[in-house]
């Protein structure tokens, strides 16, 4: 006898009276139960990520601009896209930021959060401090910025100055402004650095005083004790942080602003990035069909960019660890 | 039988709820009377601090005029918002106001009511508006926004400095190219001390001498960049303001200047002799700083034919498609519009009114040589950039080119030549 045999004959021979009714009300009723008390997150799926996805998926072979029905134009927006020369400036300026923001905010967190956790007076004071700018809104920390980087009344160059540099016209000057944009970032690296503390914590430290035996310098403690634990860490803070690189958008939106509310995008649209002209396209020139192909465009560029990270971190990320 | 009536009760009392509670939440935005009562409207404003306070008397004025409507005022900032609420069924608000340029680009989506009727209806004599600034509020042979107030550009200058220099007010085009020379001054490093044309907007500044040279920025077939008073214009303005300090030091200038209309705004901290800006320069001046001294001529004209050419700009209101009031919210626009509410708000923003019967009102006279702007703002030769679908990607092209031409990375010609490639992308609904 078969298994699906046996289970059909024990199903015949279950009396077909009041209580395998019930039990099957019963099975019905807690699915019914589970899926109320699941449908706030069902509901908020499919209204606010699953239909708006589908949708912009529908716009953006449409030519469609928020008011009047959509009108097919099937890939003419993917086309258009290949031939429009600020399409590819955004796409360059976002490249180069995300090419030297990515590693520069990791290096510098990672390098932080060493420095935080060296046993000092004052300790808790110094990690509240690093974190402290992630809490401030990026809206105010822009406008901070834009007054920092002023050529003539700034911090920044004011503080160059002590050291005899005469700092540059950060946000005039279409080779300043990229330096400009990733210093903004680099500001609230706090929040991966204490990350990367936690992380450095979770290390044990037998094996830096086995290390330390066997002779092993600062750098090889790093390489072969620090490195292989933080790998995993560091796995997810390049993504993390790559997706943010790619998306960004208010820190080059308020550097770049001349009036408020208006829409700039630097000297020699150095500073227009990949999210800034698709928010151009969708809200200030109403071409939303144009802007959710830039959307979906973003979308698989990121998903590629992930996987690849994800291929060469066999190579680097700690087996053991994982 | 018992257990699926109770569960069928039990949905529908969540039904009930979800419902309710959906209502609840967009119910509230909706305004709206009673046969008894007076009908709600909600105008929805950009303007904000001293400007919204004036806004508010009026809207308490006229809501104390009648008891037919009652008008709520909203300070609402906020563009984005704006728009929003304009693409969805119910709107949240039944007037609004934005800016000239955006009218075609609204009115050709249909986001904006056709008020041709309601102006009938009204009695709004629409002939008595400036007329430069009423082709900004018609699109497909139908008015779409009324301005309440309107904008026209001059040439400011630093007294002291012009007395200094021995420089009197340019009145040609080389004679402003000397007072720029004159005027700018530059140390032994090659850093600008002073500047003898500024910029409030590198944009506006632009179209405005594209005008005072003879160009137009929109012809009857669609954009005119190229025209060739426009190329003109750029070449002087690089030949005359930029190459003379270089891109450079001019860059280091701009990025150092104070914010506008502040104290240490360069014009009125004296570090730029002359700048072509706007009136309410001279409500600002009064405010920001009242020691200052300073005049306002016509811009420099390149021919005698060109004399008062300068740029107008409109602040209009509208009634979006998706009100439910729209006949309550025409009453009110006819009243704001009207020549005490209008001179009221153009007092107070420091703004000239939109209707040419004010211009020479006693209501401006505390403002220093407002005349000026409004004598500039009926001339001839006044014009306005042309409200179609395509405007805002026309502007923002527009100032990427200009950018190039004030960085001297492009000679006009190169920088207008990729406006015109841009051009065939334009929206054309």
């Amino acid at each position: 006898m078969t298994s699906a045999s046996a289970l059909r004959v024990r199903r015949e021979n279950t009396p077909a009276g009041p209580g395998g009714r019930a039990r099957r009300r019963r099975s019905r009723r807690s699915t019914l139960i589970g899926l109320a008390f699941a449908s706030p997150f069902i509901v908020g799926f499919l209204f606010l990520f699953a239909y708006p996805i589908a949708a912009s998926a529908y716009y953006s072979f449409t030519d469609f601009n928020l008011f009047q029905s959509p009108e097919w134009v099937g890939l003419a927006n993917y086309v258009q896209m290949f031939n429009d020369g600020v399409f590819w400036k955004s796409l360059a300026n976002t490249a180069v930021l995300t090419i030297f923001g990515v590693p520069l905010a990791i290096g510098i967190a990672l390098a932080g959060a060493h420095l935080l956790n060296t046993p000092v007076r004052g300790q808790p004071l110094y990690r509240a401090l690093v974190y402290l700018p992630s809490i401030v809104p990026v809206v105010v920390g822009g406008y901070l910025w834009r007054w920092l980087l002023n050529a003539q009344y700034g911090f920044v160059n004011h503080f160059l100055s002590w050291f005899g540099i005469e700092g540059p016209a950060w946000l005039q000057q279409p080779e300043w402004t990229k330096p400009a944009i990733i210093l903004m970032s680099l500001w609230t690296v706090g929040g991966t650095m204490i990350i990367y503390l936690a992380a450095l914590q979770e290390v044990p430290q037998e094996l830096y005083e086995a290390a330390e035996l066997d002779g092993a310098g600062v750098w090889r403690r790093f390489t072969n004790v620090t490195w292989p634990t933080v790998s995993p860490v560091t796995l997810f803070q390049v993504i993390v942080s790559i997706i943010g690189f790619l998306q960004i958008f208010t820190q080059p939106y308020i550097l770049s602003q001349e009036r408020l509310n208006q829409a700039g995008s630097g000297p020699g649209q150095s500073m227009l990035s990949y999210a800034m002209y698709l928010y151009q396209n969708a809200f200030v020139f109403l071409k939303m069909g144009y802007a959710s192909a830039m959307a979906w465009t973003l979308f698989i560029v990121t998903l590629i960019v992930s996987l690849i990270v994800l291929a060469t971190s066999k190579k680097w990320v700690h087996d053991g660890a994982r | 039988m018992h257990m699926k009536q109770h569960m069928r009760r039990r949905a529908l009392v969540a039904g009930a709820l979800t419902t309710a509670t959906v209502v609840a939440l967009t119910g509230c935005g909706a305004g709206g009377g009673d046969s008894a009562g007076p009908t709600e409207i909600t105008f929805s404003y950009l303007w904000g601090g001293e400007e919204a306070k004036v806004l508010e008397e009026i809207i308490a004025d006229f809501n104390g005029s009648q008891d037919e409507i009652v008008v709520k005022g909203v300070s609402s900032p906020d563009t984005q918002k704006q728009l929003t609420s304009m693409s969805s069924s119910n709107g949240s608000f039944d007037i609004s106001d934005n800016f000239g340029n955006t009218v075609g680009a609204w009115a050709s989506k249909g986001i904006l009511a056709p008020l041709d009727d309601a102006i009938a209806a009204e009695g709004i004599d629409v002939d008595d508006f400036v007329p430069s600034a009423m082709e900004q509020m018609t699109y497909d042979g139908k008015i779409y926004s009324l301005p309440i107030a309107i904008h026209s550009f001059q040439l400011l200058y630093n007294t002291q400095l012009l007395e200094e220099a021995g420089v009197t007010p340019p009145t040609t085009m080389d004679e402003l190219a000397q007072a720029i020379q004159k005027l700018t001054k530059v140390d032994d490093s090659g850093k600008i001390t002073q500047l003898g044309l500024g910029s409030a907007n590198d944009s506006t500044t632009l179209t405005t001498l594209g005008y005072a040279f003879g160009g137009t920025w929109d012809g009857e077939d669609g954009p005119t960049p190229a025209d060739a008073g426009n190329l003109e214009a750029l070449q002087w303005y690089q030949d005359n303001v930029i190459e003379p300090v270089g891109a450079e030091a001019m860059a280091t200038f701009v990025s150092g200047q104070g914010e506008y209309l502040s104290a240490q705004d360069p014009f009125f901290s004296g570090k730029v002799a002359m700048i072509i800006d706007g009136e309410w320069r001279s409500a600002s001046a009064a405010k920001i700083a009242p020691d200052f001294e300073w005049g306002v001529t016509a811009i420099p004209a390149a021919s005698a034919d060109l004399e008062n050419s300068t740029q107008v700009t409109a602040s209009t209101l509208f009634i979006p498609a998706n009100s439910k009031h729209k006949e309550e919210a025409a009453t009110f626009l006819a009243y704001l519009v009207s020549e005490k509410p209008m001179e009221k708000f153009a007092v107070a923003l420091g703004n000239l009114a939109g209707r040419t019967s004010l211009s020479d009102s006693a209501a401006f006279a505390d403002l220093q040589d407002f005349d000026v702007w409004a004598a500039a703002a009926s001339s001839p030769n006044a014009k306005s950039l042309s409200s179609l679908p395509y405007s805002a990607e026309y502007a923002t092209d527009l100032a990427t080119a200009f950018d190039e031409v004030v960085r001297l990375t492009a000679t006009p010609e190169e920088a207008i030549a990729t406006v015109e490639e841009r051009m065939a992308n334009y929206s054309t609904k």
